[in-house]
């Protein structure tokens, strides 16, 4: 689904991605960890094409993003639906203009009416039913969150992209968004990639796992085979240890 | 140390480069994005007249009254001084009013308070990744944020500068003929004003108009960081966009002066 290839990215003089290669086969579901400033979120913009990489190549279901234009790129992202690490909910819309935003995008022939409706269901779906007329700075953090990933998903996209779903919720309110997810991803059978600092909670709810570090991989594989890993930077990250090389 | 000073020399300069082929480039796209709208919000450009326009309504007369009244007075002071006929205020006041002042000064008002407010805005947008939002959903955000506001700009530009044109020959007659008895028949003449000085006033009224969200929309759209980039966005919204507007007034006031004005 999607596959890159000694992807090398460099924001304001400063490298954030190194000769990063991967592959992600359709319908699997991925987890990025690592400590922050390793280049997680960078490395899913650029996945969706809002960054261009320096070097490396990039394909997303056949498609090469790298050397496409911004207009064009438009078309792969179709296929994405991403929720953002501040949520990115537009403050200037309600909270079923901003979750039915991409539908009327993708289909510009649906009514004002259907779309509230398509919205109206799918805040229903994460548990936030008669909210749809509240603005988004009258919303909780996981209410957020729950809008985000409502507005994430409603396109039913194949490849679905959650960048920190459960940052600042608590223990409570992560179970149940990870609930959901897990929900949305047994249902449309889509290739999901979860970033998160909660690792223990990303873990259940990953199969793989890619550990960042300034930008270059130190893990890439089953979530099983992460406690094997010698890296001493993974060892230390994944068991919280003071003492290390972090 | 010397390697260094030429070092900084060179990036300030390629920075400036960079920053104007960019905002050439969101110039472009925005020209574009006015003949080929894909996915604009409906009632947007109206949304953002009311905001440029209506709620400059006050700034602009407080502004620009004031500033009518401080230059007849000062004007007609010095005249006293001189020969003591008052007769040539009023013309000529008119006419400096519609072809150079009311233009740069409306336009200038509207860089500090729509300026910033527009950078303000995008660039909270930015750093909060709803720009991003935007293009994952295949909205471009310069035809989505800056052409609505560039359309309503250009519009309220012209709409406040013949307004403004209004309020600044009504103050300063009122204070010719308050302070030194000048009558409104002798001040209201407006012979003096051609066609030329019309068309090069609201020339530069709909062009300085159009750069304002061009300008202020590159800088919200390049923020980077947090709260303080964004003051950063603001901070150069305004400075850039006066910079523009004296450079664009200054071209527009030499082009008119060589084609279509009579002599100053």
């Amino acid at each position: 689904m999607i596959r890159c290839a000694s992807l090398s990215l460099t924001l304001s003089h400063r490298p954030v991605l190194h000769e990063l290669s991967w592959d992600l086969a359709a319908g699997s579901v991925w987890g990025i960890i690592g400590p922050p400033a390793s280049g997680k979120s960078v490395l899913v913009k650029t996945l969706c094409g809002l960054f261009t990489p320096q070097r490396g190549t990039l394909h997303v279901d056949g498609v090469e993003m790298t050397r496409l234009p911004e207009p064009a790129r438009v078309d792969v992202r179709r296929k994405m639906g991403m929720l953002f690490q501040n949520n990115a909910l537009f403050d200037f819309l309600r909270v079923w203009e901003n979750v039915a935003f991409p539908l009327a995008r993708q289909d510009p022939e649906l009514s004002r009416e259907e779309l509230a409706a398509r919205a109206g269901e799918r805040l229903r779906a994460v548990g936030l039913a008669g909210s749809e007329e509240k603005w988004p700075s009258e919303l909780s953090g996981g209410m957020k969150k729950r809008v985000g990933i409502a507005r994430a998903t409603i396109c039913n996209a194949p490849v679905l992209i959650y960048d920190e779903p459960t940052a600042g919720l608590d223990p409570v309110t992560t179970s149940k968004i990870y609930d959901l997810l897990t929900d949305l991803r047994t249902r449309h059978a889509s290739t999901v990639i979860a970033i998160s600092s909660d690792i223990p909670a990303l873990r259940r709810f990953v199969e793989n796992v890619l550990f960042l570090h300034q930008g270059r991989v130190l893990y890439r594989g089953p979530e099983a085979g992460l406690e094997a890993c010698e890296d001493p930077v993974v060892y230390q990250f994944i068991r919280g240890l003071g003492e290390g090389p972090l | 140390m010397i390697g260094n000073f030429f070092a900084s020399i060179g990036a300030f300069v390629l920075g400036l480069v960079e920053a104007f082929f960019a905002g050439l480039s969101i110039a472009g796209r925005t020209f574009r994005g006015v003949f080929h709208p894909r996915g604009r919000a409906r009632g947007e450009v109206l949304h953002q007249m009311y905001q440029i326009g209506n709620r400059s309504l006050l700034f602009v007369t407080v502004t620009l009254g004031a500033l009518g009244m401080v230059l007849v007075f000062q004007v007609c002071l010095q005249i006293n001084k001189i020969t003591g006929d008052q007769s040539q205020v009023g013309p000529e006041f008119i006419r400096g009013m519609v072809h150079a002042f009311v233009p740069i000064l409306t336009a200038m008002m509207l860089a500090t308070r729509v300026g910033a407010g527009i950078a303000a805005e995008l660039g909270s947008m930015t750093v909060t990744e709803q720009v991003d939002a935007l293009r994952m959903t295949g909205v471009d955000p310069v035809d989505y944020l800056i052409v609505p506001r560039f359309l309503a700009s250009m519009m309220m530009t012209v709409v406040l500068g013949v307004y403004a044109t209004v309020i600044v020959v009504l103050a300063g007659a009122l204070m010719a003929h308050t302070a030194f008895d000048v009558n409104y028949a002798v001040f209201f003449v407006f012979e003096k004003v051609t066609w030329g000085d019309l068309g090069v006033g609201l020339t530069k009224l709909v062009v300085h108009g159009g750069a304002i969200p061009i300008v202020s929309g590159y800088c919200g759209l390049s923020t980077t960081g947090g709260s303080e980039g964004v003051g950063t966005a603001t901070t150069r919204a305004v400075i850039n966009s006066s910079l523009t507007v004296i450079i664009l007034d200054f071209v527009i006031s030499a082009i008119g002066l060589m084609t279509v004005q009579s002599g100053v």
